[in-house]
């Protein structure tokens, strides 16, 4: 990184790169970089967690998937209207075309 | 962006630029533009038997004899004639040169059917891991058979039906499998669907799915039957609570037992058959009455929805029977069910017919649908390669033309749906070809949608016979400047004069020589005239 100032190189602004130092290797600068650490535990993986692909696929999940919806036990009348758009949603990204296919 | 056609120049650009990725094989195959078979030989002398096909590697010509007894296979080569001459391009080649010898090597000619016994010469499939190919003899057909030992009425007999499994580089029979007074249907491979190294054969006789291995070893071996038993031991079960049943109607006859744990709804039967239905019938009548069961909410909206369309359609259901079956997967069945009159009748577009998706791990089924389902169509339309299965061991097979892959094949069924009349018509027509027939279609690059343009209705990759024309079929090339590339004519070179006759013809493409056989027969005993088309 020192070398920008050392060889010259140009730069639009001359004035670029000027608060830079360059590294002197005899001596090596004794600061270590700043180093971040979560301060949470959201976003760690569960200990046992293993990724693999999806055996089945996409047409079989897509049957999969319309008959699990076919056969899933609808909710009593009032308060499942909120839900029930929840759940079309996903269903509507996961298909490709733009017109939802009607049930 | 042009790109240059000489092929010198295609050359060269392939050895300095490598293709996006993803598309090495679409940049390989467009050399094919360049190498054509245009060059043809009419009415050549061969041996009159009947061709079949190549096979998808490109090995073997399979053909039959005449009298649908002997197997005859051939090797593919080409011509081995130099010309000495300065101006070699222009010069006809020599007689000698133009025969079917030239281009065909006879390998081996063996006798699979006994004395009443035919080949049946629309039936071959083809593994290539292990080049074994699978062949079907078969006596002749009984119509009106009794229904006797759980067969269904109205399904004819066949006294005897051989699965031969041969090796196809020597030609040894390795393994076969017979299936007696049973009903499979043979004509293009329709009842029987090979994935990978799974053979599923459907007995329409008996309701029976067969699922068999090809070992390596060339081995047969049962895996399932899938019909009036979903596990192996169903049939014990089945069996032993059927003893306990007629032993409890001895004391209390008027009682008809309900034995709610195994099955969803009965049929009231005599004694000796059984009293309820069991396998594949039972899971799809309850995937449908829970799928009728969960549209409403309200319990009485509930019965009066299942009366109007379950049980007032019960008997239908409970009559419909298997009619074919493809793999969607190794473990995965697309099935199709319709009437017993729809199964025999050369005509099945008027008959009813449903579709289901069955796992044969879980044996429960998946999806259900009617055949003018648009969901289905759906489906269909976007993810129709996923109908081709993809095997592993023949990849060049996904390259097949076809409107998931190929933006013309797209805009040829988008301007088909939005010229019908009648969307249902529309989805029937276009799933009545669910579930595919295994190994129908041609892989040659001459098919591919993206390189040529032709006429569908007289040449497609599908291995069926056509209306012959006396005028040659031209392919076009799609990509700008659209020239003609080559024509294909069957027949003499003269034409026909005699137009009173009717002449189909069917084609055989190698799958990676530019070389193909057009072969033209009439409906009489005439001997075919088979002209062999290749690039000089």
């Amino acid at each position: 990184m020192g070398s920008w100032i050392v060889d010259n190189w140009p730069s639009f602004d001359p004035h670029n790169f000027s608060q830079l130092r360059p590294n002197d290797p005899s001596a090596p600068s004794k600061k270590t970089p700043i180093t971040y650490h979560p301060t949470h535990e959201r976003t760690l993986p569960p200990p046992d967690q293993v990724i693999s692909s999806e055996s089945k696929n996409i047409l079989l999940r897509q049957f999969y998937q319309r008959g699990d919806e076919k056969l899933r036990p609808k909710r009593a009348a009032p308060e499942s209207l909120a839900p029930e758009q929840e759940c079309k949603h996903p269903r509507a990204s996961i298909a490709s075309s733009s017109s939802e296919p009607p049930i | 962006m042009f790109r240059r056609h000489n092929i010198t120049a295609r050359i060269f650009e392939r050895q300095i630029r490598t293709p996006p990725p993803g598309t090495s094989v679409h940049r390989a195959r467009r050399f094919y533009e360049n190498i054509v078979p245009g060059t043809t030989i009419y009415e050549v002398e061969c041996p009159d038997h009947s061709f079949r096909k190549f096979t998808e590697d490109g090995k073997y010509l399979i053909s039959f004899s005449r009298n649908h007894q002997d197997l005859i296979v051939y090797r593919p080569t080409w011509l081995s004639f130099s010309c000495k001459q300065e101006d070699c391009d222009n010069q006809d080649l020599p007689l000698k040169a133009k025969k079917f010898e030239s281009f065909f090597t006879q390998l081996y000619s063996v006798p699979l059917a006994s004395a009443n016994e035919l080949i049946c010469k629309d039936f071959f499939l083809y593994t290539e891991t292990n080049q074994f190919g699978l062949f079907a003899t078969s006596t002749a057909q009984i119509y009106d058979a009794p229904a006797t030992g759980g067969a269904i009425q109205g399904v004819p007999s066949i006294e005897k039906i051989t699965f031969h499994l041969l090796r196809l580089e020597d030609g040894v029979v390795l393994d076969e499998r017979v299936f007696c007074n049973d009903y499979i249907n043979l004509a293009h491979s329709m009842g029987v669907f090979l994935f990978d190294d799974l053979l599923a054969i459907v007995s329409l006789r008996y309701q029976r799915i067969h699922i068999l291995q090809i070992r390596d070893s060339g081995s047969l071996v049962d895996l399932r039957a899938i019909g009036e038993f979903c596990r192996e031991d169903d049939e014990l079960f089945l069996n032993s609570s059927a003893q306990a049943i007629s032993s409890v109607d001895k004391r209390a006859p008027q009682h008809m037992p309900i034995n709610n744990a195994v099955n969803g709804p009965h049929l009231e039967q005599s004694a000796q058959e059984n009293p309820f239905l069991s396998g594949i019938k039972q899971r799809l009548l309850s995937f449908i009455v829970r799928g009728i069961q969960n549209e409403e909410k309200d319990e009485t909206m509930r019965i009066q929805s299942l009366k109007k369309k379950f049980y007032f359609h019960f008997q239908d259901y409970v009559d419909l029977i298997i009619w074919k079956v493809q793999f969607l997967d190794r473990h995965h069945l697309l099935i199709k069910f319709g009437s017993v009159d729809g199964a025999v009748s050369r005509n099945a577009d008027n008959h009813p017919a449903f579709f289901a998706v069955y796992n044969m791990e879980s044996t429960e089924i998946v999806a259900f649908y009617q055949m003018t389902s648009d969901e289905l169509y759906l489906l269909f339309e976007q993810f129709c390669d996923h109908f081709h299965v993809p095997s592993k061991s023949s990849p060049y097979m996904n390259f097949i033309s076809s409107h998931s892959n190929n933006i013309h094949a797209l805009e040829q069924l988008r301007s088909s749906k939005s010229k019908a009349t009648s969307f249902p018509l529309f989805i029937k027509k276009v799933l009545v070809s669910l579930p595919f027939n295994c190994q129908s279609q041609s892989p040659s690059p001459y098919f591919d949608q993206s390189l040529f343009r032709f006429d569908e209705k007289l040449i497609s990759a599908a291995d069926r016979h056509r209306q012959s024309t006396d005028h040659p079929i031209k392919f076009i090339l799609r990509r700008p400047p659209h020239t003609l590339k080559f024509k294909i004519k069957p027949g003499p070179e003269a034409g026909i004069t005699d137009c009173r006759t009717k002449r189909i013809s069917s084609f055989l493409f190698h799958p990676i020589l530019p070389l193909a056989l057009s072969v033209q027969q009439t409906l009489f005993l005439q001997p075919a005239v088979v002209n062999i088309h290749f690039r000089r």
